[in-house]
């Protein structure tokens, strides 16, 4: 369990340069959670995350894993943050290895596991990302594509097994495909190991299809919080924090203002198509289409 | 009149280390006119980016060649000139900018054509007019936000007074206000100023707004088009990879169970209209 708790930070404290970045955070999230954190540039989600991981010490206020304060120097806190990994921004500019076996076994190696553990994870942490160990662990990685090279650096924080996985806008910068498998491939992980996945997103069509809550953070503070349909469907709160309503969301509610007795909280376009399908009548109610296009013509 | 930009039979090719060569662009045959809006898109690895480093310069063709306004980028004598016509503006705002206050940093380039200090001035105020930052003249750009820093990057590719601006994914780590932001001033700049712009996206609701889409594969020009003809080509875009604007799917998807509906409804709008 994650425990935060009316978290302050305040960068360069005592400096005409002060700025406070969280003022006042309060959540929590359980074991095997799947939580969204969004907000406008300058929302203290970065920040937000690294207090999680352990890597920044409270002005005020608490961040506990499993009652123990996450930044501190003790044996005990030290073994809680093994258990959060966290991947930043572009994670494939931290890659320093030689070969792809060598940068996924980095962070295994210095837990000090033996070696045959070591290439046990490795391959574990490879195939969770999809790719095959066997053709890529020999490889320099600075010769792989953006997207698996993305993939090489993720796999180096799963080689860890965390209980909490913290991704900062994990598909930045990859192609619409590249988008779609690393999130299936997340999900599948988070489908086997039931751990605890933390996904901090611009992108609210990943949200969608990610997660299951999420925090909306504006000015260092918690805006909302609550289930992602109704959260990411609620357009005077995303507003007045800075955000825009999901595409598909804006149709529905254009819809809904023009009479129709459509729902406003379909995300994706493929629920909104559902939905005004349903609406004028051409599909079933299990779903299925009432005519084919190929009947339609007929 | 020659095309603004024009590229015959250009290919690119980056050294390995082991010595071999991987070919990045394979042949690329493009005309860009004066005042297009020119949207290009294809996977991670396709050439849009290497495409983009030919149109001022900053790459010279391994076989073939590139003019613009007629010069060839290949000959040293034209790159001046070249480089002050077309102007850049990358992904990541923090490594775009130089100086101390929003407005030395818009006057970098034209500091460095060397103009009066008068002319300078009246740039600067041009460009920061142009982005509506003149607000936030003497503010440290670190201060602003995503999107904010991006328009100073904007203001300072203007403020040399390019006839075209390639932008390279200028909104892929920017939020959603952010990401309008800059879009609207990339329209407005070309629609109201006349300057021509090509659009680097992986986003197809952003190359939507443009008015012609080309898409890359394989270093190679797959598909050119106004963006109403591009993304009627479902299957063919996802065979490489890439998606259509979330209005085009949902209407593909409206079509499939029967409903007839106008081509070309790429946006929310268009489509929420079609359907009242």
């Amino acid at each position: 369990m994650i425990r935060v708790e009316d978290l302050v930070h305040t960068y360069a404290p005592g400096t005409p340069l002060a700025r406070t970045a969280l003022r006042g955070v309060s959540l929590e999230i359980g074991p095997g959670e799947r939580v969204g954190i969004v907000g406008p540039t300058g929302s203290g989600k970065s920040t937000l995350v690294q207090h999680l991981a352990g890597l920044l010490e409270p002005a005020a206020g608490r961040v506990g894993l499993d009652g123990v304060p996450a930044h501190a120097r003790t044996v005990a806190a030290r073994a809680q943050r093994r258990r959060v990994g966290l991947a930043f921004q572009y994670p494939e500019d931290q890659i320093f290895e030689q070969t792809v076996f060598r940068e996924v076994a980095f962070g295994p190696r210095n837990l000090e596991l033996d070696e045959p553990e070591v290439t046990d994870r490795v391959r574990w942490a490879l195939e969770m990302v999809g790719l095959d160990p066997a053709a890529i662990e020999r490889r320099v990685p600075f010769t792989l594509s953006g997207g698996e090279m993305r993939r090489v650096a993720l796999a180096g924080i799963l080689s860890l097994r965390p209980e909490v996985l913290i991704l900062d806008e994990p598909t930045a910068g990859l192609d619409p495909r590249g988008r779609r498998e690393l999130l299936a491939r997340v999900l599948a992980w988070h489908e086997q190991t039931h751990a605890t996945l933390i996904l901090v997103s611009h992108n609210l069509d990943e949200l969608a299809r990610v997660v299951e809550r999420v925090v909306v953070l504006a000015g260092g503070r918690v805006a909302a919080d609550g289930p992602v349909r109704q959260v990411l469907s609620d357009g005077e709160l995303l507003r007045a924090a800075g955000l825009d309503v999901p595409p598909a969301v804006a149709l529905m509610q254009a819809l809904w203002a023009a009479g129709w007795e459509v729902r406003t909280d379909r995300l994706l376009a493929e629920e909104a198509a559902s939905e005004i399908a349903r609406a004028l009548g051409l599909l079933e109610r299990n779903g299925r289409p009432r005519r084919s296009r190929e009947e339609g013509r007929t | 009149m020659p095309p603004f930009i024009e590229t015959r039979g250009l290919e690119h090719a980056y050294p390995l280390e082991d010595g071999g060569q991987v070919a990045a662009l394979r042949g690329v045959d493009l005309a860009v006119e004066r005042g297009e809006f020119v949207a290009l898109v294809g996977p991670n690895g396709s050439g849009k980016s290497t495409l983009a480093r030919h149109f001022n310069g900053l790459l010279m063709p391994t076989a073939g060649q590139v003019r613009v306004e007629g010069l060839l980028t290949s000959d040293d004598r034209n790159l001046w000139t070249v480089r002050q016509r077309v102007g850049m503006v990358f992904q990541n705002p923090d490594n775009q900018l130089v100086a101390s206050t929003v407005e030395e940093d818009v006057a970098f380039g034209p500091e460095n054509q060397a103009l009066p200090p008068a002319e300078i001035r009246r740039r600067v105020d041009e460009a920061l007019d142009a982005v509506g930052l003149a607000a936030y003249r003497t503010h440290p750009p670190q201060m602003l936000s995503g999107g904010q820093k991006q328009l100073v990057a904007i203001a300072g590719a203007l403020a040399t007074r390019p006839a075209c601006i390639v932008f390279d994914e200028p909104t892929s780590m920017l939020d959603p206000p952010g990401r309008r932001q800059i879009l609207e001033t990339i329209r407005r700049l070309n629609a109201g100023e006349g300057i021509t712009v090509v659009l680097i996206t992986q986003s197809m609701d952003e190359a939507a707004s443009a008015r012609r889409v080309l898409v890359m594969d394989g270093g190679r020009i797959a598909m050119d088009g106004p963006p109403e003809r591009v993304f009627e080509q479902r299957e063919q875009l996802r065979a490489l990879g890439l998606d259509l604007p979330q209005a085009a799917e949902i209407a593909h998807r409206l079509r499939s169970w029967g409903m007839s509906l106008p081509a070309g409804l790429l946006t929310m709008e268009t489509l929420a209209n079609a359907l009242c």
